[in-house]
């Protein structure tokens, strides 16, 4: 048997069976192939350097003073270390008006988004119905709606229905955005919980809904948690159509905000531009740290899972 | 998830395959379940794309958008048949359809590049790379964006400083100019895509990728014919949401040429937008948005039919 078939999780699974073997095979795997397995780590961390060098370049403009960034001979460390750039955008109450209006309206489409997308996932993955196919069909079509071409004419409705320059009329076009992606990926989780769970709760008292919201509903929710983070970046970040939407500085989202201040200071304040834009990605990254694990596999068992 | 179903184990498939005969057929619970979600996509997509395909039927290009007219003139088909006609059409049209193709083909070859590296790292490399690439993933396209014109700023950038050839404005050229933008796309699109084969990979038994061996199957041999059947889907999966995101990429072209892209840099997407905002000609955006959907439809109907047998498997 070549050493080759060793992969990490075969090593791993094979410990929990026998862990000597293991052992022994990931020796066997050492002595034999130590040099590839070098290169293909530092391969891989290289490939990591490069990946997040603009991040990194990014940090180092915000916590340098301006001169720095106008200079030829840029150092690549934090020094002179500053946050003066970051107490510049802090003492912006612009900033955190449009930092608050960005909560709020992500918030609330987070919350509708997955309330919703479950109820009709459910539909999709337990019910036969007539017009299921057409669901399915439409959820798929939706995702090719290229969003800069129905901004005019949503922008015209809005108008008329006085959404337009309105926190929630963002909230509800948000929310059909992500709602496709959102139903999509439950309908795999919830088709992956076993029928007989529910019947069987059913049986012991529970009514049809009791056994949807007590069974179901603990069972999905890695994938609730995955269209959660999935809507909040979405909304977190959009810009295109927010951009159409939002013209007065007081209903701007950090999106707007940042962009309003680049269109003014570009070529003046770029420490302060790099600083406002970390900390408009921060509370992003934060909680995608914090669940990454849950995203990561419930992404793909929507996705994956048929 | 055609594959998986002819896979020879997996003990789960034939469990929840029992089970799918046990699906409800229904009355009117699964519409009152479904109606909240089809109300709002049909009320903010449904409706505007409609209101699209009737707008691109009209005249706006003389009427000041300030006034309180309701409606356009009546065209027919002269927006299309005048865009059809048109040199500048079919310029952006193609230079849209090969942007898309070379960011979606690069993206793609990287992240499954980078998918398979993954699998064949020590933990602690891969912890360390899914961290960076979940660090990647989580920044805004705006904020990559306006990273990436800094870095390739003609006077300041950090690129130019690196290559030792300053000043140089690469957005001097059309072909320099894309070159950033598609650098700036693929940059962003890997994580997410890597991430995705990556967990697609894991899903592979490993009794099938041994077993292949053990019958004496190349390394290629064995991902041409046991891997790639079941990472397919969602390889499918990320090239289609690859090719309509990369072809509407907006942000991007917009931010990085001062939200005055010149025409050299227009796709069908900022043309659009040009022609609805700057000229309030909204006959011309609605008609280029509307023959931008059709061209997506068109590439994606087998996409389509592939989910629907997904979707239709339980």
């Amino acid at each position: 048997m070549s050493t080759d078939a060793f992969t990490p999780q075969r090593q791993a699974a094979l410990r929990s069976e026998d862990p000597s073997a293991a052992r022994a095979a990931a020796a066997r795997r050492r002595a034999r192939r130590p040099i590839g397995k070098y290169l293909l780590n530092t391969l891989a961390m290289l490939v990591t350097l490069f990946w997040i060098f603009p991040i990194y370049w990014m940090f180092l403009i915000s916590v340098r003073p301006l001169t720095n960034a106008y200079s030829q001979h840029p150092s690549f460390l934090p020094k002179p270390f500053s946050l003066s750039n970051y107490s510049d955008v802090v003492n912006d109450p612009q900033f955190w008006n449009s930092l608050k209006n960005s909560a709020v309206v992500v918030f609330s489409a987070v919350v509708v988004a997955v309330v919703v997308g479950f109820l009709a996932a459910v539909a999709i993955a337990r019910f036969r119905f007539r017009a299921r196919r057409a669901m399915i069909v439409m959820v798929m079509i939706v995702q090719m709606i290229p969003l800069g071409s129905v901004i005019v004419p949503l922008y015209f409705i809005y108008t008329k229905i006085g959404l337009n320059e309105n926190l929630l009329g963002l909230v509800i076009a948000y929310l059909a955005l992500t709602l496709p992606f959102c139903v999509w990926t439950l309908r795999g989780f919830v088709a992956g919980v076993p029928v007989e769970l529910e019947e069987a709760a059913m049986v012991d008292g529970c009514s049809r809904f009791g056994a949807f919201f007590r069974v179901i509903l603990p069972l999905v929710v890695p994938g609730l948690v995955s269209t959660a983070i999935y809507t909040l970046i979405q909304g977190w970040n959009e810009f295109q159509l927010t951009n159409f939407m939002i013209n007065q500085n007081d209903h701007f989202t950090v999106s707007l905000y940042l962009n309003n201040f680049l269109g003014v200071n570009r070529q003046i304040q770029y420490g302060d531009v790099m600083a406002t834009a970390i900390l408009m990605a921060l509370p992003v990254v934060i909680l995608f740290m914090l669940v990454q694990r849950k995203v990561a596999s419930g992404l793909t068992a929507g996705a994956v899972k048929g | 998830m055609t594959s998986l179903e002819n896979a020879p184990e997996l003990p789960g498939r034939a469990r929840r395959g029992r089970g799918s005969s046990k699906i409800r057929s229904g009355g009117v619970a699964p519409y009152l379940l479904i109606s909240p979600a089809v109300l709002l996509v049909i009320g903010v997509l449904g409706v505007p794309v409609v209101e699209l395909v009737v707008l691109s039927f009209q005249s706006w290009a003389k009427l000041n958008p300030f006034s309180n007219a309701t409606s356009g003139s009546w065209t027919g088909f002269k927006n299309y048949t005048t865009q059809l006609t048109s040199g500048q059409f079919w310029t952006i049209t193609l230079r849209t359809i090969l942007l898309t193709a070379i960011m979606v083909a690069v993206s793609m070859l990287i992240g499954l590049l980078l998918a398979l590296l993954m699998q064949r790292i020590s933990a602690w490399a891969r912890n360390i790379m899914t961290f960076g690439l979940i660090l990647v993933w989580s920044i805004p396209t705006l904020v990559s964006t306006i990273v990436f014109g800094w870095m390739f700023n003609a006077d300041f950038g950090v690129v130019n400083i690196l290559l030792g050839m300053l000043p140089h404005d690469w957005f001097n050229s059309s072909v320099s100019g894309f070159g950033v933008i598609v650098g700036l796309v693929v940059w962003g699109a890997v994580p997410m895509i890597t991430l995705m084969i990556y967990a697609g990979l894991t899903q592979v038994p490993k009794e099938l990728t041994e077993a292949a061996r053990v019958d004496g199957a190349s390394t290629w041999q064995t991902f041409r014919n046991v891997v790639e059947p079941i990472i397919r889907p969602v390889v499918l999966i990320m090239t289609s949401l690859s090719v309509f995101w990369d072809f509407q990429v907006f942000t991007q072209i917009w931010v990085m040429l001062n939200n005055q892209p010149h025409e050299q840099f227009w796709t069908l997407g900022i043309w659009s937008y040009f022609e609805g905002i700057a000229n309030y000609d909204y006959g011309t955006a609605s008609t280029l948005a509307t023959i931008t959907m059709l061209i997506l439809l068109v590439v994606t109907i087998p996409y389509l039919r592939q989910l629907i047998r997904i979707g239709d498997a339980k």
